[in-house]
């Protein structure tokens, strides 16, 4: 699913490098925690899967698409097989969960019916099938995020790719979170989970990687979270 | 495309009108205004070729022969002209005929001419037209050129006049052209710009799930070209009845004046006024989200 060699990744604007030939191949259906200290690479790492930033270096496939050498014009195809949910949810206030979560079929140019039957099911799965008329507004944070997910997964991904995102949300809601993940995993699909959260990743017994100043220090298959809160 | 899609596509054109209201409503004003002057322009450029090239096509040489030339020598120079390339017609003009001329165009002054008694200053001549008007140049240089002509004259000064009138429009015009398509250019695209930061976290998740660009440009394009489009309309209808008023005036006081009729001509402007505000509208849309696109 994930092929990277020697990846590195050095910001152009300030010199910092970011990832230092990272080494990393990850399977399908596998659940993936990426942990590390703050600044470690962990965002830079999943932007590069995303190709939000291009490596400075190396060889990266995700999910087929040769990343590093994919011209403008084929990036979309590559984000259609992926979805991304972030820490801060990135909905939009102004239209409804069930409008959100369309949303990310609509603007693929997805057929109407299958866009009502798509939504209706995610919704489902993260269990917000009631509230499909609520603005983000009128829901807690851990629904927001449901939402967030529903709409990562509605174009039926083959990797789900979190930058920690349980990250403003206390445990209970959190392990709600995991929990969907953890369906979501069972159900074939990838995820690649960037967290700080230990209690979560000692828990869960995952394939952990460890990254620390864009190194791989650590990667184990059941593994913990082994820092220090 | 989809129909779903293009229903999209309208409806948040029609939001982002709505949204920055003010700013929709300066730019298409400053659109308008822009293509109203291009327009005044145009038609004046129009018209003044018009008729630089109409007087151009009547273009009369009068050969004014010497005063004492011999009928035989007369004839033969009239022969001679009449055998040169490009010369349409030939026509004798002899002293009485001049001097007739010239008292019915004195009109009431004719009482000047009646100083002269019996004597007639003026010289025999032919008035020679030409088969097109940039021969008239060549056929008076050669022609003054032969023995008992005195002097060919042609219109030149007067038309001269107007082609240099009109290029100097032209430059000017194309000048002005660039420096208002400009200021419409960066009001446009401010416009757009601020659409584009009011929906920029829209934007960022149409990325993240794999938009095209294509699909993200549209909206804001359509918008460029509705506003330009709408400022178009609003200038063609100004200019139409700005010709419209400017022709029944010039009608009314130099009915000669040879000024293009209203119609079909005024229905060309109209569709060049709205082309170029739909392409200008296009182009600032464009101008402003090349930046922010790369990502
Ligand atoms: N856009 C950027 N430009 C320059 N430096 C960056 C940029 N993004 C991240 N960095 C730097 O790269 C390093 C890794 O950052 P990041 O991947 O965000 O770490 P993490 O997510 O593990 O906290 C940090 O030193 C950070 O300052
Ligand atoms: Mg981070």
């Amino acid at each position: 699913m994930i092929h990277m060699r020697n990846i590195s990744k050095i910001y152009d604007d300030n010199g910092t490098i970011a990832l230092d030939h990272v080494n990393i191949d990850i399977e399908k259906g596998e659940f993936v925690f990426l942990v590390g200290p703050s600044g470690a690479g962990k965002s830079t790492f999943i932007k590069m899967l995303l190709r939000e930033e291009l490596p400075s270096s190396g060889e990266l496939i995700v999910n087929g698409h040769d990343v590093v050498h994919m011209v403008r014009h084929d990036v979309p195809y590559l984000r259609r097989g992926l979805g991304v949910v972030f820490q801060d949810y990135r909905l939009l206030p102004d239209k409804t969960v069930y409008e959100n979560v369309a949303f990310a079929m609509q603007v693929i140019e997805a057929p109407r019916r299958l866009i009502q039957r798509s939504v209706n099911s995610v919704l489902d799965v993260v269990g917000l099938r009631e509230k499909y008329r609520c603005f983000p507004s009128q829901l807690s944070g851990g629904e927001q995020q449901r939402v967030a997910i529903a709409r990562a997964i509605v174009n039926s991904p083959a990797l789900v790719i979190a930058d920690e995102p349980t990250g403003n949300l206390d445990p209970d809601t959190s392990w709600d979170i995991m929990d969907i993940f953890q369906r979501i995993n069972k159900s074939g699909t990838t995820i690649i989970m960037a967290t700080h959260d230990k209690t979560i990743v000692d828990r869960m017994k995952k394939r952990v990687i460890a990254i620390e100043d864009g190194h791989v220090v650590r990667d184990e298959a059941k593994g913990v979270y082994g820092y220090a809160v | 495309m989809r129909f779903d899609t293009i229903e999209y596509f309208v409806q948040e054109v029609f939001r982002s009108l709505k949204r920055n209201n003010w700013m929709t409503f300066a730019s298409i004003g400053t659109v308008a205004v822009s293509l109203f002057v291009l327009g005044v322009f145009l038609i004046l450029v129009l018209n003044v070729n018009r008729m630089a090239s109409m007087l151009e096509s009547q273009v009369q040489i009068s050969v004014y022969l010497q005063e004492d030339i011999k009928q035989v020598d007369r004839v033969g120079i009239g022969q001679d002209i009449e055998k040169m390339q490009g010369i349409e017609s030939v026509k004798y003009v002899s002293r009485d005929e001049a001097k007739k001329r010239l008292a019915e165009r004195l009109g009431d002054q004719k009482y000047l001419l009646d100083a002269l008694g019996d004597k007639n200053p003026l010289p025999e001549s032919y008035e020679v037209t030409v088969k097109s008007p940039d021969m008239v140049e060549t056929a008076a240089a050669a022609i003054s050129k032969m023995d008992g002509v005195e002097e060919a004259k042609y219109g030149q000064d007067v038309v001269q006049h107007l082609f240099d009138i009109t290029r100097l429009m032209r430059i000017f015009g194309l000048a002005l052209m660039v420096l208002l398509a400009g200021a419409t250019l960066f009001i446009i695209s401010n416009t757009i710009r601020l659409t584009v930061f009011a929906r920029r976290r829209e934007i960022a998740i149409m990325k993240y799930v794999g938009a095209t660009d294509w699909f993200i440009r549209w909206p804001f394009m359509l918008e460029g070209i509705v506003m330009g489009f709408i400022g178009g309309i609003i200038a063609a209808v100004a200019l139409r009845s700005f010709y419209a008023a400017m022709a029944a005036k010039i009608y009314d006081t130099l009915a000669f004046f040879p000024l293009m009729p209203q119609y079909p001509f005024m229905n060309y402007i109209t569709v060049a006024l709205l082309l170029a505000g739909m392409v200008i509208g296009a182009i600032g849309s464009t101008i402003s989200l090349k930046r922010f696109l790369e990502v």
